[in-house]
């Protein structure tokens, strides 16, 4: 695959297009070999932009680039969730995908809890990849890719990025970096808790009411941090009203960019973008108007019905 | 240093409508089948103790074997039976009603009662819901007990019955509500069922009187604490929120003698019908809240749904969704509890009691792993 053939692709996808199946494959294929040789926690220089959840939103995706400014133009860094719940994951995906392996030094993708062949198979991915291809090859494909990607990003050696949060079994980087990460998102443990967990107004660790993962408190992270030589903790995984939201006296910021989530909950998006100072400019967005939207395609009957 | 701005997209060029995409729909969704359901019959009848219920699936061994249990036999069979006691009926079509219909009717008034004497705190700062939702659920948690002396026998047996019903309302810590939540208020009835207190000739009413009125108040709820969505499957499920309503409502409509599936596209019909058939009244309720885009865009599923032919067809196949998407789903079903009136002996073994969920001093009391 040449990169004429990337180019066309990522010009497909970026007008909401899909690929054909074998060129799902083939993109895979090329994505496996750089994402396999990132680490863990992938090294990432400043400036970058960093991003929350997309969650399958398209549209909003591209009002993201319009604000943030392309890939390449902007270093990207996104921190899971590109699938469920949204009309176009697969488009979504794969134009993400397409742009790292055109651009491998521009764009970053973490995992998130999302990227799973468990929770794909309950919250939409798969029925999208099955009614789009009409068959399962394409999410198969897909699955595979999420087993390499990197579970967290460290920007200049000063922030760390991941999707859900801290792990009790985890005090230093290192740790991390001994997880072998390539593999299903496990039920419990490390890997588990770092793209499950999330930061809570308690002491220590908590349960999660979300059955995964652990809340942990303030003194937790400010332990991290110092262990660790660490500013700041970016994440995602939860929706904020208002596009993004510290704790902790900023030293945690979640940041979420999926505007109107559900078309229901009113919220505005957010990325975060980093100067090569690491000065820290909230840049909030709005859901890209319905004109700017193709229409759906008219899906058939869901299979219950027939 | 840190800054915040707000930015808009230029004008973009008007995107193109996209060809059909072709779909072979002989294949198979695999998890479309639900497993062959263990009988009800086989549920034993209820024995002490009475204890607070415990969550019981916590393995994925645990989730197959609830599949195949008595119990969810027993639950799939009371919400169907339901379903089938509201066909073809009217929300205002007189049902009897016993002392004990009246009586759960009165226990959500005061319920009701209690939330619009906790009103949402007023600039939140928080992430998302409203904290005031905690004042709310911990005074449901408080009052229920007294509120369900008049209804429950044996008396030992509130301690079960409350914990569903406090449950129906969502997610304490987590400020959101779904279809597990939901599912709760189904569960809550069924422990009446199960304690001879409902009865079969109380099935309509259960569904036109005691779930139309746990309704309502839920719409009030998550409106007035602006309740996250829990686990929605966006544009791949019926409905952030509820399912039954559609699986009642369905059958309330099946062989109505001129509104068909592709009304719910006629905005005069459904503003007129919306309060007698609780499906019209989920078609206008949706598109009050999201006023965004069209249903097409915001719930397609059910816009697919509207090409059905019949009524019949739409409440089968949404008894088929129930079973798979809902009591089928270890994301759900893993936090659904048991105790003796709901009885489930899981594989692992192991339970888990709320109150080791929900201490909030911080300390980490049951390490389970999954």
């Amino acid at each position: 695959m040449g990169t004429s053939d990337l180019d066309r692709q990522i010009a497909q996808l970026r007008k909401c297009e899909l690929i054909k199946e074998s060129e799902v494959r083939e993109l895979c294929n090329k994505a496996r070999e750089i994402l396999i040789e990132e680490a863990n926690v992938q090294r990432v220089d400043a400036p970058v932009t960093i991003c929350g959840d997309i969650h399958g939103q398209f549209y909003d995706l591209m009002e993201l680039f319009s604000v943030g400014h392309d890939c390449p133009d902007t270093n990207y860094l996104f921190m899971g969730d590109f699938v469920d719940r949204g009309f176009y994951s697969v488009e979504t995906f794969l134009l993400l995908l397409a742009l790292k392996v055109r651009y491998p030094d521009r764009i970053t993708l973490i995992r998130g809890n999302h990227e799973s062949r468990q929770i794909t198979q309950v919250y939409g991915f798969y029925d999208e990849c099955l009614r789009k291809y009409g068959s399962v090859n394409v999410w198969r494909y897909c699955c595979e890719i999420f087993d390499y990607l990197a579970l967290a990003a460290l920007v200049d050696d000063r922030i760390l990025c991941v999707h859900g949060g801290l792990s009790p079994s985890i005090t230093t980087l290192d740790q991390i970096r001994t997880i072998d990460r390539k593999q299903e998102v496990p039920h419990d443990g490390a890997m588990c808790d770092l793209l499950w967990s999330d930061p809570e107004e308690i002491d220590g660790w908590g349960v999660s009411p979300r059955g995964a993962g652990y809340l942990f408190g303030g003194d937790v992270v400010a332990a991290f941090l110092h262990a660790n030589n660490l500013e700041l903790i970016a994440r995602a995984h939860q929706l904020v009203m208002e596009g993004y939201k510290h704790m902790f006296k900023d030293t945690v910021v979640t940041v979420w960019s999926a505007p109107n989530y559900c078309y229901r909950c009113g919220n505005v998006a957010a990325i975060l973008e980093l100067d090569d100072k690491l000065n820290r400019n909230f840049v909030i967005f709005h859901p890209a108007s319905q004109d700017a939207r193709g229409i759906p395609a008219k899906k058939a009957t869901p299979d219950y019905f027939l | 240093m840190m800054q915040t701005e707000t930015r808009a997209a230029a004008a973009p060029a008007p995107a193109p409508v996209p060809a059909p995409v072709a779909i072979d729909m002989k294949v198979s969704l695999g998890a479309a089948t639900a497993p062959t359901p263990a009988s009800a019959a086989s549920l034993p009848p209820v024995t002490c103790p009475f204890r607070t219920p415990e969550r019981r699936i916590i393995t994925k061994e645990d989730m197959d074997q609830f599949i195949a249990s008595p119990i969810r036999a027993a639950l799939v069979d009371f919400i169907f039976s339901c379903s089938d006691a509201c066909r073809g009926l009217k929300i205002s079509h007189p049902v009897a009603t016993s002392p004990v219909v009246t009586a759960v009717t009165s226990v959500l008034d005061e319920l009701e009662k209690i939330a619009d004497a906790t009103p949402p705190e007023e600039n939140p700062k928080t992430r998302f819901g409203n904290p005031s939702f905690r004042f709310f659920y911990d005074r449901v948690q408080k009052a229920l007990p007294t509120l369900l002396e008049p209804v429950v026998r044996p008396r030992e047996a509130i301690v079960e019955v409350a914990k569903y019903l406090e449950k129906s309302f969502g997610d304490r810590k987590r400020i959101d509500y779904g279809t597990g939540h939901e599912a709760n208020f189904m569960a809550f009835l069924l422990t009446l069922y199960r304690l001879n207190l409902l009865t079969d000739a109380d099935k309509p009413a259960i569904v036109l009187r005691l779930f139309v009125r746990y309704l309502s108040l839920m719409r009030k709820v998550q409106f007035l604490y602006w309740l996250e969505p829990a686990g929605s499957h966006g544009v791949w499920g019926l409905d952030d929120y509820h399912s039954l309503p559609f699986l009642f409502g369905a059958s309330q409509l099946v062989d109505h003698k001129y509104l068909r599936p592709k009304a719910i596209h006629d905005m005069d019909i459904v503003d007129m019908f919306a309060k007698e058939y609780l499906y019209l009244g989920c078609i206008q309720f949706i598109n009050r809240v999201k006023t965004t885009a069209s249903l097409r865009w915001h719930s397609p599923m059910l816009d697919d749904i509207s090409g059905v032919k019949t009524w019949a067809k739409i409440e089968s196949g949404m008894r088929k969704l129930y079973v798979v998407e809902v009591l089928g789903k270890l994301p759900i079903m893993q936090h659904f509890m048991f105790g003796a009136i709901l009885p489930f002996e899981n594989v692992s073994g192991r339970a888990v009691k709320d109150e080791d969920l929900e201490a909030d001093d911080g300390h980490l009391h049951y390490f389970f792993t999954m």
